[in-house]
């Protein structure tokens, strides 16, 4: 009776000092890592998952933003809009515009010494285009017909047909970036595996523990501006929570991203005052799309009236916290074709209203939801049930309509059950993004006449102008002027807009929160390009 | 000592149900008592913190939490009730049924609750819920289901217990019919240990509605439930955390209340 008496202080004693036992040894951890840094300067930056085997010509589970550390293309595209010499130095079209032309440079060399040279370039196309069926998302591979080698630092990429995106293709992450030679496994299989992530780019794999850390060091070999810091860390933190904590400890020196941590983390870390915040240029848009193949919202006067109901300025400042930006437009102005004239639809819940009553969806006395020869106004909404931006959004939409007579139900799904339903005409509106630089605005075309792609093709069955739009995608593609290239650009976003089948919503953009002790960088509006070279700290 | 032991529990009981009637009268008169709109969205009012006019204060969207709890009552605990009851009266049905007939049937009916009973029942009515999708009436069903497979096998194993005992013997010679058997003989015998399980489950129910929707497969926005609206509050726990708190302590109270409750029962019985 006595012992057990004392059992129980003594084993909370024992835990607490176990407990705090642990803390302070990770706390000396965190002391020694700045430390070792004297001579040496580091930045750690914080990820959720693991960087993958950094294979320049596959997938996941291969991190974007860590392949874009090892590896570079051929060009680059800015966030502009414009494309720019990275490997090559200059290209030329032809007049046909089916074969294209690569002058490389002559003082690029891989990080183990060996030279990248126009036989190394075809290596890995040819790699690369073993494996057709598991790039064929990206146009350009459909099309590509040869690739040859002209001279030591020379390529001719054919194709069969004009493609005109082909350069803003060969600049994405991945799978047209360059391997080594010495990193090529046998038979240049390198669908399944590589040697060594041997590379161009500013940094070189020097430590790896996987789910732990990816230690990358600079490339002394590095062509161009060598970046301010010795070594980048990788820490795989999978836990967004555990992310804003160990910045708070300085484990961390930034968190860069889109939805790495929580909104109201990013809120809290920011409000605190104690750390510097940016946010890049727009990176994708974050749209509404509606269904007009059957339901109220085959008429045009019902998607209006949902646009002129919703306050959006005011819910995606509140929902966002300012890390998003009001979208008026599909796509943001620097986007190759987008920038062009569109008189926005702003909030006007009395014309909202107006617009109902036109199209002959009426307010019964003593009734709550409009209706149409019995029919009340109903309209379905389905929402990724784990986004913390889309639900909110959601609710906040349900009551604005609420307001003008029009019921919207809301669901919670996964992602493809969503798209699936849009595309069986099961539901009236869904989420929807896109794909963002510097892919767009040609793949949202693309898909936008493909059925069974993103949902466009079947969403916009119902409109009057769907074989016209189709039409019109199909000749922008292959067609070989410019000028009528942007015209049909210009028709069809005009076509969009007009016929009201997106309601744009807001501009997603990269969030960094960085330490007081770094200097100052700009993030860009890229989904895996992050600035580590123009990083720096002063401690 | 026993004596006082009971008494002690049967104050226990009082002071448990009180409290819980409390709690349901609350939830029933809710639309009389709540003092705003809880479905009504004013983002300008976003975060308000606790006043007369809103006491709990308000969510991310405006909306008075206070309103949002009270309503909440009907969904959790409403709903765990109404799952309790229905399966009870199914399981009693089956579970009769079964140890009455006896022979195939009862085999039959047993081989199909043991592999059913296999499975733990969150991970059965997972696999309901994935098939019929993701709303408040298909927890109830998959709820139901699962409560149901589990009583009726005990309900059935509780009046085999029975079946030998004199005063059944007795009955059945005298000539007693099956449903008056049951009616006059077995319930009133059976009821002290079914209702202790039946209030001890209550509050197991609460946490797997609220575990449903917490998970984004039970109600569906912009109902309130208590832990649907946790999920809510989870993502503003920096700032907010009082949004989290209050469902949270909610369906801790509640639920202690009933284990509570049952335990009290069980020593009585």
């Amino acid at each position: 009776m006595r012992l057990t008496k004392y059992l129980l202080p003594f084993m909370l004693v024992l835990m607490f000092s176990l407990l705090t036992g642990c803390t302070s040894n990770d706390h000396k951890k965190g002391e020694t890592a700045p430390k070792q840094q004297t001579d040496e300067k580091m930045i750690t930056i914080g990820w959720p998952l693991d960087v993958g085997p950094l294979n320049p010509h596959t997938y996941l589970p291969n991190q974007m933003t860590a392949q874009a550390m090892v590896y570079e293309s051929l060009v680059e595209y800015n966030d502009d809009g414009t494309i720019t010499p990275k490997l090559a130095e200059s290209w030329d079209i032809s007049e046909n515009k089916t074969s294209y032309v690569f002058h490389l440079r002559k003082d690029v060399k891989y990080s183990d010494g060996t030279v990248f040279n126009a036989d190394n370039v075809i290596r890995n196309f040819n790699a690369v285009l073993a494996n057709r069926d598991m790039h064929s998302w990206m146009g350009m591979v459909n099309h590509i017909k040869d690739v040859v080698k002209v001279d030591d630092f020379t390529i001719r990429l054919q194709l069969d047909e004009p493609y005109y995106p082909v350069l803003n293709e060969l600049a994405f992450v991945r799978p047209f970036r360059f391997l080594g030679d010495n990193g090529f496994p046998k038979g240049d299989t390198t669908q399944d595996s590589i040697k060594a992530p041997i590379g161009t780019g500013p940094w070189v794999l020097t430590d790896y523990k996987k789910d732990e850390y990816a230690l990358f060091s600079r490339n002394e070999n590095y062509w161009g501006e060598k970046p301010l810091v010795d070594k980048i860390k990788v820490k795989i933190i999978p836990d967004s929570e555990s992310i804003s904590l160990a910045f708070e400890n300085e484990e961390l020196d930034l968190i860069y991203g889109r939805g790495i941590i929580s909104l109201d983390n990013y809120t809290y870390l920011k409000d605190s005052g104690k750390y510097k915040t940016a946010t890049s240029e727009p990176l994708s848009t974050r749209a509404l799309l509606f269904n007009t193949q059957s339901g109220p919202l085959a008429e045009l006067k019902v998607r209006q009236a949902i646009q002129y109901a919703i306050n959006k300025e005011q819910m995606v400042d509140s929902i966002t916290h300012g890390t998003e930006k009001v979208a008026n437009t599909l796509f943001w102005d620097a986007i190759p074709y987008a920038n062009i004239d569109l008189a926005p639809i702003l909030y006007n819940p009395k014309k909202a209203q107006q617009l109902l009553d036109e199209a002959g969806w009426t307010l019964q006395k003593g009734e709550k939801i409009r209706s149409k020869n019995g029919q009340p106004l109903t309209i379905d909404l389905i929402y990724i049930a784990t986004d913390a931006i889309q639900k909110p959004m959601a609710e906040l939409m349900q009551g604005e309509l609420a307001k003008i007579g029009v019921q919207l139900n809301l669901e919670g799904a996964d992602v493809m059950v969503g798209l699936q339903k849009l595309m069986d005409d099961q539901v009236d509106i869904n989420f929807w993004r896109t794909n963002g630089p510097p892919t767009d605005p040609h793949s949202f075309a693309n898909e936008s006449a493909t059925p069974n792609a993103n949902g466009v093709y079947e969403a916009k069955l119902g409109l009057p102008n769907a074989k016209e739009i189709d039409n019109k995608i199909h000749q922008l593609l292959v067609g070989t002027d410019e000028k009528e290239r942007v015209q049909l650009y210009t028709d069809i976003l005009t076509m969009f807009h007009d016929q009201a089948l997106f309601y744009p919503i807001s501009y997603e953009t990269n969030s960094v929160i960085y330490q007081p002790y770094m200097k100052d960088f700009a993030p860009r509006a890229s989904e895996y390009d992050i600035p580590f070279a123009q990083m720096d700290k002063e401690k | 000592m026993s004596l006082l032991r009971k008494e002690r529990a049967n104050v226990k009981r009082l002071f448990s149900l009180t409290i819980l009637l409390v709690i349901g009268l609350l939830g029933l008169f809710a639309p009389v008592l709540m003092p705003h709109d809880p479905l009504a969205v004013d983002i300008s009012k976003k975060f308000l913190a606790p006043s007369w006019d809103y006491p709990f204060g308000t969510d991310h969207l405006g909306r008075c939490v206070f309103s949002r709890m009270l309503l909440a009552i009907r969904y959790s605990l409403g709903s765990a009730l109404v799952i309790q009851i229905v399966a009870i009266l199914l399981a009693i049905l089956v579970g009769a049924f079964v140890a009455l007939k006896r022979g195939i049937v009862d085999y039959l009916f047993i081989r199909i609750c043991d592999i059913l009973l296999a499975f733990p029942t969150l991970v059965l009515a997972f696999g309901l819920l994935g098939l019929l999708g993701p709303s408040l009436k298909n927890v109830l069903i998959a709820l139901v289901f699962t409560q149901f497979i589990y009583y009726s096998r005990l309900i059935r194993g509780l009046f085999i217990g029975l079946n030998e005992k004199d005063f059944i013997q007795a009955a059945r010679i005298s000539g007693t019919s099956g449903i008056k058997l049951i009616i006059r003989h077995y319930i009133p015998n059976l009821l002290p240990p079914i209702v202790t399980i039946v209030v001890l489950d209550i509050g197991k129910v609460i946490l797997e509605i609220a575990g449903f929707s917490f998970i984004g497969l039970g109600v569906q926005a912009p109902i309130p439930e208590w832990g649907m609206m946790v999920n809510e509050g989870k993502q503003y726990i920096r700032q907010h955390p009082e949004l989290m708190l209050y469902p949270g302590l909610a369906i801790v109270l509640v639920v202690l209340l009933l284990n509570h409750l049952a335990s009290s029962f069980k020593k009585l019985g």
